[in-house]
């Protein structure tokens, strides 16, 4: 029985033939939210090491 | 499904930055980067270098030695391959490639009067070389397979670039942009929606492929078309179609929107105006305002105050979508099943436009601009910040061809302390060395006086590097992501009214902004 966490399910193919099972053929998050929250905290973290490091 | 590859590609590319590393801090390459003219940029490649080849090396050898079984740390981490493939084209591209076609271009001389080099007139910049580069890669030679899933994640570096350059702005800055691209962003907006609707009934496409266009066309691209969908019940072709328009017109765009604008002589506001109003999706916004000024940030700064403008109208779109789509399918009989309106807007705004919004914030309380950078900016009166009697004599000889009181006045108080007085001071003798009015030495001598008082803070300079990179990133991976296939999608009644509204948006923001906008903001 397939395990219904596995990553085989709902597997795409994009027209390069790589296949992925989330996201899109543009993004490898399962949605823009998603994409949005990790590029705010990639912000907040490059925003705090400005902060701290530059001088 | 195991997405990480058990290959030593992540390692090699690791171990040829830490070669390159050891080579330029060395100094074995400085005769190399004297004749490319790119010394400037060694501090730059010893520190990026060193800190991605360490990641390369050591997260390669985890992935080619470890196991891995599939799951959260495999999908994400097998993506650092293919970023790292992404950052060393850009690499490349930034260091040499470009570098090389500018003293090509410069040897072959101006190509159009007033000293124009093929490669300013074509735009052939870091950035757009990065993005055909990207575009050659994925259609000619191929996307190697360790590489797929990190190609992915080159929006993610857009992203985070539009959140960090609101960092960037000032008050007075954004409250001009502000005005200004409301009005231009709402008119077009609003215009080309409602067109795209007209010119769909006329051709007799569905509502649904109508409602998903529009929001394409007039919105912002690829995410508005996504964020439509549900109300309107597109089905996935639709979307595909609206997909491949946008991206043919985007693309086209992205490469014809600099090379009109250097020949009609924009500036930066002018240009910004048109890209964040006339190019389509988000990604080649900022594509086109950066092949336009590529040693810059100003005209990015402006063409983004107009995307996320654009991007703020979605919800009003989104809503009158929705009451368009009910109505009419109602108006054919056909029972319309229910969508929480106020769900798929709360759920499809893009949040990183209030991440950008939150940086402006944070940047205004001058956290990133401490005084202390500044200290001694007006008040050091060393030798080497004051006007040499030469350069005096050069501005004396030329003061009566100002007309303008303050400026006269400006130019008198500069002959008398022999430096910069204060902020208002510089913005007046920078506004008669835009003007044109004095001669090529007279201005370099107040170009001289104003760097002798202007500097960038450190910690502001330190995000203009990051952003240069974080776009340079983004955008040769979203070269990598334009393939054939991807732009054949487009066709059809779609591609017609997608490109007859697209085209009618380009030409009539252009007209409007040659017309009201000026770069005096």
């Amino acid at each position: 029985m397939t395990d219904p966490k596995s990553q085989d399910i709902d597997v795409h193919t994009t027209e390069t033939g790589f296949k992925y099972h989330r996201g899109s053929a543009l993004s490898i998050f399962k949605s823009d939210r998603h994409e949005d929250f990790m590029a705010l905290i990639f912000a907040a973290v490059i925003a705090f090491g400005v902060y701290f490091f530059i001088n | 499904m195991v997405y990480t590859r058990k290959n030593p590609a992540l390692l090699i590319i690791g171990v040829i930055m830490l070669v390159y590393w050891l080579a330029v801090s060395t100094g074995m390459l400085d005769g190399l980067l004297k004749v490319l003219k790119t010394t400037g940029s060694k501090p730059e490649m010893i520190q990026l270098s060193l800190i991605f080849g360490v990641v390369g090396v050591v997260i390669g050898l985890w992935q080619w030695f470890g196991s891995h079984t599939e799951g959260e740390l495999d999908y994400y981490s097998s993506a650092i391959a293919g970023g790292m493939f992404i950052l060393l084209v850009a690499m490349l591209v930034r260091w040499y490639l470009d570098p090389l076609v500018r003293l090509a271009s410069t040897a072959i001389g101006p190509v159009i009067p007033g000293k124009r080099y093929i490669h300013g007139v074509f735009g052939l910049n870091y950035i757009v070389l990065g993005i055909v580069a990207g575009m050659i890669i994925v259609n000619v030679f191929k996307i190697p397979d360790w590489a797929q899933n990190g190609v992915r994640i080159s929006r993610l570096g857009l992203k985070t670039g539009v959140i960090l350059l609101g960092t960037l702005y000032s008050l007075g800055e954004l409250v001009q942009l502000g005005k200004l691209s409301v009005v231009l962003i709402g008119f077009f907006v609003l215009g080309s929606v409602g067109l795209v609707l007209w010119m769909g009934s006329r051709r007799h496409i569905s509502n649904s492929m109508g409602g998903v266009l529009s929001a394409g066309v007039g919105v912002c691209g690829v995410s508005a078309a996504v964020a439509a969908a549900p109300v309107v019940q597109a089905k996935s072709e639709e979307i595909a179609y609206t997909i491949g328009t946008i991206l043919v017109f985007g693309v086209i765009c992205m490469f014809l929107f600099p090379v009109i604008g250097h020949l009609l002589g924009m500036g930066y506001i002018q240009f910004g105006a048109w890209a964040g109003t006339g190019i389509l999706n988000s990604a080649q916004v900022a594509g086109a305002a950066l092949a336009f000024q590529p040693r810059g940030i100003e005209t990015l700064k402006v063409a983004e105050i107009f995307n996320i403008t654009r991007v703020l109208f979605l919800p009003i779109i989104v809503l009158w979508l929705a009451v368009w789509y009910v109505r009419r399918e109602a108006a054919a009989g056909v029972t319309v099943q229910q969508v929480d309106t106020s769900r798929v807007i709360f759920e499809k705004f893009p949040l990183f436009v209030l991440g950008f919004i939150l940086m402006f914030a944070l940047s205004s309380t001058g956290i990133f601009a401490p005084a202390q950078h500044y200290q001694g900016r007006y008040f050091d009166n060393s030798k080497s910040k004051l006007l040499e009697e030469k350069d005096l004599n050069t501005l004396k000889a030329e003061s009566g061809k100002l007309q303008r009181d303050d400026e006269k006045q400006a130019l008198a108080r500069l002959l008398e302390s022999k430096k910069t007085q204060s902020i208002n001071h510089d913005t007046t003798l920078r506004g008669i060395v835009n003007s044109g009015v004095l001669s090529k030495d007279a201005n370099t001598v107040l170009t001289k006086a104003h760097n002798a008082v202007y500097h960038t803070a450190k910690k502001i300079s330190a995000f203009r590097k990051w952003l240069a990179w974080l776009f340079a990133f983004g955008l040769t991976g979203l070269g990598m992501q334009i393939t054939m296939a991807a732009m054949r999608q487009a066709g059809g009644q779609p591609l017609v009214i997608g490109g007859v509204v697209g085209t009618a948006k380009a030409v009539f923001s252009l007209i409007v902004v040659l017309l009201f906008v000026r770069e005096t903001i």
